[in-house]
């Protein structure tokens, strides 16, 4: 079996000690970073996240397939830059002022971490000021909010507008979920997307950045 | 007050009392070793001056300190209705049922239609709760959408207030709300000595799992206790998620957040009216869904409420709830679930009648069915006489072999013991079909429009009512 399968191997085993060593041992093999990365890491997330979308596998399995990858990615990250790599996408995600509810976000979280997108997850109770710094700060891709009470809910539409008057609006892609928001809800405040659980999340960044 | 109310049968015991200790040891553990992150600046003043061990928000609490809080347990803690007349006596093995609160959506009655939640909704519910006998409590059901948001949860109260005389479970959204709320009960109750002496109100306000006070949950907590008023403080844990997946864990964990927000509450003013309990939620890891119904979270209601006996403190529990994302079987068969197992724990004060959706939709079907299947677990729960009379010898002796027991004396005197439904079906086929083929949700949905266009609750006095309205004015700018 050639290394990369071992890694992807590893990654949907959810082997941490094993995708670090094959890594390791990759990188000294000279094969490329972004082959590492795609034929890999990537390669084995995503086939776990197959297997979470056909109800093979589940929450915890997939989060702990993407902690292994990341056992990876952190051997390789600091090189994916000089190699010319680019990374599939960066994402800032926070649940919004007032609103101190984590769960879900954190599954969105660490499961976009897990199909290969940089997170920074900005944790709860997050203000419009410091979902603008950090959008700026990591020249993020997609911006999520997540909010599961109606009364913070509106104040998604608040950040969306600052993120416009902070002329953001052509960087960055606004998506947002929790218990209570839906599709229309979404529209009406002008968010670029909505999902209602994470795997559909996964799918609706992938889609917005490819366009 | 109605014996019905009473467990007349042997509690289901869950947790021998080996393993109650052990959860409770283990529980002291937990407090001692790694304590609770307590975000609320004053609360943590008042734990160090109770002795705790602090590092910045961190607050270690010594067992003593517990066992000493543990000793303060009121007796009894009462809650009046809206005149101030006994209601629910919060103890041991009595049972009471109640809706719940804060869902963003409701099926409406006439459409069918899942829409969002306005003010009219939460009247209507509590103009249903006030008629149902089976109703003990009220909570607002949904979140009104069509007021001012940041004042609607001062829109519930005064809504239910205005069209219920039961007691009544409130949320808050903030301190000030919270003060402004706690301000038109002392206006119905007839001022703040008499809404402390006879409270018809309990706050609603929880721990953040894992292991946290958050500031304005705790500043509620504490605004309650200062005033001597009924608190429910209860975790909402999700196991594997926000507390370990096994049962135990969640439940050690569960505790040692209820038990923190106890010692504070004591720390405050000693025997404060606390009411314990609270949920441990397992969650579907294929969708992500807190279960609000699953077989996990009825065990361990019903391990907490072994450990509220145990601490002698009122058990805050759930029944009448279900996942389902309709009024549908699953709907009613989740609701019975529950039901039947916190009756036969013998929770308290049991909430989330009505909800499904996983407490984001409410359904008046599911609160007329759940009131029927109350009616029928009671008549389970209150158990039967065995004496000369029930036993019935002498009648048994005089029909003999043979006979017939229908024009019996005895059988005149005590048939009427047997419970009867009003919606529960039990009619031959073509009656049924005569009477136009109606499945149990159709007959729940005719009942509560009845009540709603039938009903009318005993009003609030002009005065009073005028002067809630006067302060709900003056808070919405
Ligand atoms: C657990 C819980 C809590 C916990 C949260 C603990 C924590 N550390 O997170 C605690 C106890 C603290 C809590 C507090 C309160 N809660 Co609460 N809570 C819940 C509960 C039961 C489950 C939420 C949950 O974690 N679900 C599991 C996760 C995995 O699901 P999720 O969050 O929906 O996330 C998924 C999707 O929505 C989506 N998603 C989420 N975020 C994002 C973001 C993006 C960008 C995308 C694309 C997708 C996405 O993907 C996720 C994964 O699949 C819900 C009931 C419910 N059905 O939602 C009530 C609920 C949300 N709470 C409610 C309320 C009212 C409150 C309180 C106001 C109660 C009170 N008065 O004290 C407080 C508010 C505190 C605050 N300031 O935030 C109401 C909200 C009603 C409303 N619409 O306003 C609910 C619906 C229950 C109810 N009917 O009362 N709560």
């Amino acid at each position: 079996m050639d290394i990369l399968e071992e890694i992807a191997i590893g990654v949907e085993k959810g082997d941490s000690n094993s995708v670090h060593a094959l890594t390791e041992k990759a990188l000294t093999q000279n094969i490329s970073v972004g082959e590492i990365l795609n034929n890999g890491l990537v390669a084995g997330m995503d086939v776990i996240g197959e297997k979470f979308k056909n109800n093979e596998v589940f929450i915890p399995e997939v989060l702990i397939s993407a902690k292994a990858m990341k056992a990876g990615m952190e051997l390789i990250k600091p090189l994916l830059a000089k190699a010319n790599v680019e990374s599939k996408g960066k994402v800032v995600i926070g649940t919004v002022k007032g609103d101190l509810h984590d769960i879900g976000k954190r599954i969105v979280a660490m499961l976009l971490e897990g199909a290969g997108f940089e997170v920074t997850d900005l944790g709860v109770d997050v203000s419009k000021e410091k979902f603008l710094e950090f959008v700026e700060k990591e020249r993020a891709d997609i911006l999520g909010m997540s909010a599961l009470l109606t009364t913070t809910m509106t104040y998604m539409k608040e950040v969306i507008e600052a993120v416009e008057n902070a002329n953001l609006k052509q960087d960055v892609r606004v998506i947002i979920g929790g218990a209570p928001i839906t599709h229309s809800y979404a529209e009406e405040i002008k968010a670029d997307g909505y999902a209602p659980d994470a795997a559909s999340a996964i799918d609706l960044v992938k889609d917005l950045l490819k366009k | 007050m109605k014996d019905k109310y009473r467990l007349n049968i042997p509690r289901l015991n869950i947790l021998s009392r080996e393993k109650l200790e052990l959860i409770h040891l283990s529980t002291l553990e937990v407090l001692r070793r790694t304590g609770v992150a307590v975000k609320e600046p004053k609360a943590v003043e008042i734990f160090k001056k109770g002795g705790c061990y602090i590092e910045g928000e961190r607050v270690r609490i010594p067992e003593n300190l517990v066992e000493w809080a543990l000793r303060n347990t009121p007796p009894r803690i009462t809650l009046s209705d809206r005149n101030g007349n006994p209601a629910m006596f919060l103890e041991e093995n009595n049972v009471y049922f109640g809706t719940g609160s804060d869902t963003p959506n409701i099926v409406d009655l006439y459409t069918g239609e899942r829409r969002i939640t306005v003010l009219k909704d939460v009247e209507n519910v509590s103009k249903v709760v006030d008629y149902l006998d089976e109703m003990s409590f009220l909570m607002c059901s949904g979140i009104a959408s069509d007021v001012n948001s940041k004042i609607s949860d001062i829109y519930h109260f005064e809504a239910m207030v205005n069209y219920s005389e039961k007691p009544i479970v409130f949320t808050a959204w903030d301190l000030e709300n919270l003060k402004t709320i706690v301000e038109m009960a002392e206006v119905v109750a007839g001022g703040k000595e008499r809404l402390k002496n006879s409270p018809f109100i309990a706050l609603y306000t929880e721990p953040i799992s894992p292991l946290q006070l958050a500031e304005e949950a705790t500043q509620k907590l504490m605004l309650m206790a200062e005033k001597y008023l009924p608190v429910v403080f209860t975790p909402c844990l999700i196991t594997g998620a926000t507390g370990p997946v096994t049962i135990a864990g969640g439940l050690i964990q569960g505790n040692a957040e209820i038990l923190a927000g106890y010692v504070l509450a004591n720390l405050i003013n000693e025997g404060t009216p606390f009411i314990y309990g609270g949920g441990i939620i397992a969650m579907d890891m294929a969708t992500s869904i807190a279960c609000y119904a699953s077989s996990e979270f009825m065990l361990a209601s019903a391990a907490f409420t072994d450990m509220a006996r145990y601490y002698r403190l009122p058990m805050f529990s759930f029944a009448g709830c279900s996942d389902s994302s309709l009024y549908d079987q699953q709907a009613s068969l989740e609701g019975a679930l529950r039901i039947l197992l916190s009756s036969l724990s013998g929770g308290n004060l049991v909430h989330d009648v009505g909800y499904i959706d996983s407490g984001l939709t409410t359904s008046f079907e599911q609160i007329i069915v759940s009131n029927e299947v109350i009616g029928m677990v009671r008549r389970i729960t209150q158990g039967f006489e065995i004496n000369e009379e029930t036993m019935a010898l002498d009648l048994i002796d005089k029909i003999g072999p043979g006979g017939e027991y229908l024009t019996s004396e005895h059988t005149l005197k005590h048939f009427k013991e047997n419970w009867y439904s009003e919606l529960i079906s039990r009619v031959p086929y073509e009656k049924w079909e005569e009477e136009g083929k109606k499945d149990l949700g159709i007959k729940a949905n005719e009942k509560a429009r009845h009540i709603l266009e039938n009903h009318t609750p005993k009003p609030l006095e002009e005065k009073l009512k005028a002067e809630l309205r006067k302060i709900v004015k003056s808070r919405d700018k």
